[in-house]
Order: structure tokens, then sequence, then C-alpha cells
């Protein structure tokens, strides 16, 4: 399975063309953000070999790519194109994950309801400002961003990115199409 | 969406299955402790230890002597560990700091040509995520870490904790056959020395490669994932938490079909 996935992931960097040559790092998490976040779990005299870090770089990715499959398949099956929240969770839940997942129902309730009052105030010109920030409004205004504004995804994500320090998603804007949903976003700065 | 969950069940048959078993985990409580994959498990156990009954019978008692306190202490550590990580993040009000960056998450994610379109929250979901993962897997690593009396986390150790953890399962190819040998030689030894000579062991530390040797003789390449999960139980078996879940193997089965 790792060897697919590197596969896919240097053919769908090449995809992209010649703005950026792929890249192994790109593949994993940071080496510097995975080892601070092992330290929390250790003593303070404890150390970490460099290929342990390495490792659990490689393990973290799979489990990226694990979890992203299993609900790659369920929007699938119900014939959606984008993989939400929720679709991770309920991946968790089937693959066994399902202590992750009681924390992180609160903690994307709480994004949702951060990202509710954003998007009223950035559609706030545009239509008529959602009263509550529950999953069917989220749901319909990320189509209603999608079919109102031709740019409203990438806004979206802007926002997100842009206020997370990252650059913004580059290219155009995503029509839905069927071949590309357009280049992926730029290498985001290591913390 | 738990009721979406219900709804996909009937019409997969080993997803709903699995789905099942899951549901009837204790959240709060490692998988290791729930009732339903222990039956299983004793049934998958009861057929895999056929041939060589009295051999497990004797190492199972072993490690269960042995291993007791350590596994004791692991739970206790993991429970604290699953309390923090609510505590902690009903904490976090700033949604725009995360210890992981979220670009390459998106691109990791989409790696999968299947993959098409991401919510913007799907890569703040799996920062979380991530950082559990990490911080759970790194706990069970030191765990064999100061089973062999080091200060420094090895690879050998995370190779072990992917060996004894169900849910890490798909990440068996990530470790060489090496360090997965090393974890068998390491914890054998010394769960056979109180109870018999070294000669018990070396059959038992033998079976294992042989096993994988003759699979990879067959050259079924499907066939590999499918042993691949019945060694390890096997293995696990004597570290009192063997718990399998049926649904790993078919999903890593399927995922190279799409």
């Amino acid at each position: 399975m790792a060897d697919s996935d590197n596969d896919s992931g240097g053919a769908h960097n090449g995809g992209k063309g010649s703005e950026m040559s792929p890249r192994e790092q790109d593949r994993f998490l940071p080496i510097a953000n995975v080892s601070r976040i092992m330290k929390k779990a250790l003593p303070a005299n404890a150390k970490i070999s460099k290929d342990a870090k390495e490792t659990v770089q490689e393990c973290v990715s799979e489990f990226i790519s694990f979890i992203t499959g299993e609900a790659s398949d369920k929007c699938q099956r119900e014939k959606r194109k984008t993989i939400n929240g929720d679709d991770l969770l309920w991946a968790m839940t089937t693959l066994g994950f399902e202590d992750y997942v009681e924390p992180l129902k609160g903690y994307l309730q709480r994004f949702r309801e951060m990202e509710g009052e954003k998007t009223v105030a950035a559609r706030d010109k545009d239509a008529p400002p959602l009263t509550n920030a529950t999953n069917s409004a989220y749901e319909s205004a990320n189509y209603a961003a999608a079919a109102a504004v031709p740019g409203g995804i990438m806004m979206h994500q802007g926002h997100v990115y842009g206020s997370a320090g990252f650059h913004q998603v580059a290219g155009g804007a995503i029509k839905g199409g069927p071949a590309y949903p357009g280049p992926g976003s730029n290498a985001g700065r290591p913390r | 969406m738990d009721h979406q969950g219900h709804s996909q069940n009937p019409s997969m048959g080993v997803v709903g299955s699995g789905a099942q078993l899951a549901y009837g985990s204790n959240p709060y409580q490692p998988g290791q402790i729930t009732g339903p994959p222990g039956s299983v498990v004793t049934s998958v156990g009861t057929i895999q230890s056929t041939p060589a009954g009295a051999q497990l019978g004797q190492h199972q008692l072993a490690y269960q002597h042995i291993h007791q306190q350590q596994q004791h202490q692991l739970q206790q550590q993991l429970q604290q560990f699953w309390s923090n990580q609510y505590q902690e993040i009903e904490k976090v009000t700033d949604f725009k700091n995360h210890s992981l960056p979220l670009a390459r998450i998106k691109k990791i994610m989409k790696a999968d040509e299947d993959v098409r379109m991401i919510s913007a929250e799907a890569p703040v979901i799996f920062a979380r995520a991530c950082e559990m993962f990490i911080l759970e897997l790194t706990l069970r690593s030191w765990n064999h870490t100061e089973e062999n009396k080091r200060r420094t986390l090895q690879k050998n150790d995370i190779a072990a904790a992917i060996t004894r953890t169900d849910i890490f399962d798909f990440l068996v190819d990530i470790v060489p056959r090496e360090d997965l040998k090393d974890e068998v030689l390491a914890s054998i030894p010394r769960g056979t020395m109180p109870v018999a000579g070294p000669a018990d062991a070396l059959p038992y530390c033998y079976m294992p490669p042989q096993h994988a040797s003759q699979v990879g003789a067959a050259g079924v390449i499907m066939g590999k994932p499918v042993m691949d999960p019945n060694m390890y139980a096997q293995q696990s078996h004597p570290y009192m938490a063997p718990q399998m879940w049926p649904q790993p193997p078919d999903q890593r089965q399927s995922s190279p079909e799409h």
C-alpha cells in the first residue's frame, strides 16, 4: 500500500506541471512538527532516534491515506464529490479509531460555528445571512457559495489557509468539472 | 451522521459487520477491553492455535505473568491520554494555529487520485486526528522502549507497537521484516525463560517467518495482506490483548481495487 501511495503521489505532483517538482518532503508532514508532538507523549529525559521520527512520518501519511480512502469510497457511493469532516469521522469509526471520534466531534462542531460566523460576514453583501451554523446550514452554505459565486469555494478555502498563515489556493475557481478540481495548495510553512 | 452510518450497513455486509463491532466499543477505553471483539478474538485464537495449542498456552501464561503489570500501566496511561485529549480539545478556541500544516495534509489527501474535492474542515479535523495518532503511537512505542530498559525511542519500538495494536494493522508494510523479527526475538526468550528452556523458544520463533515465506512462495499478491493479520494475531495472542478486527484486512484488500 505504501508503494502505491508513493507512486500515486509522485504522479499527482508531476501532473500539476513544472510549477513544483516532486519532492520527498511533500509526501510527509514536517519532521519537526512530528518530533514536537512525539515529545509530548514522552518523559522529559527521553530521546527519539532519527529513524524513529522518520518512521512516524511515514505512519502518519499512511494514516491520512487510509482514512481518506475510506471516506472517499463513501462519498462515491453516495454520489457526492466533496469529502467533509463527517465523512472522516465516519471513516475513523469504521476503521477502528472510534476513540478519536468523540473528541473530534466537539472540535468539528465548534469549528463550523466559527466558520458559520465567517461565512455570514463574507456573504453579507451577496446573500441573506445564515441564522444558524448547523450541519445542514453549513452544507447549504457550501453549495450555495459554489453555485452563486464561481470563486466561492476558493474564497472559503482561502479564509482558512490565509488565516493560518499559508498561501492562498493557487489557480482558478473550482467549477466541479469531472476531470481535475484544480491545482493543489502551495506547500505550507512548517511551524 | 450516525444515522448515515447505519443506513450504509445493509448495503455492504462486511462493512456493516465491522461497523457493528466498532459501535459496540467503549469510546473512553482502549478497544482491547470491549466484549464483542473479545469474543471474535477468542474464536480466531482457537482456530489459529490448533497446531500449537500447548505451546501457545504456555507462552500465554508466561506473558500474562510477566506483562500484567506493564500492560496495566500502559492502560492507565492510555486512559489518561484520552481524557486529556478531550479536555485539551474543549479548550481550543483558536482554529488558526495548528500543530500540523493544513496545506501538507491536503496534499497527502489528494495523492489519492479518487479524491476530488476536499471541504475546508477536512484538513482541520485531520490536523487534530494526526496529533492524536502520533501521541498514541508514540505512547505505545515508548512502552516497548521501557521494557528493554532504554531511554531512546527506536524504530523497532514503533514496529513493536504496530504489531501489538490491531488498529495499526494498516501500518505493517511501513516497518521492515527485520524490525518485526526483532520484536519477536526480543519478547519470546524472556517470556520462555521462567517456564521452559531456550529449546522451546526456537520452534516458535521460526514458525512465523516460514509461514510468511510459504505465502510469498505461492505468489499470490492479495494473499499476503490476508496472511499478515493472522500471523500477527498469533503473535499478539500472548500479550493478553489479542484483539482482531475483521474489517481492517477487508478494507485493505478493497482499497487497491478502487
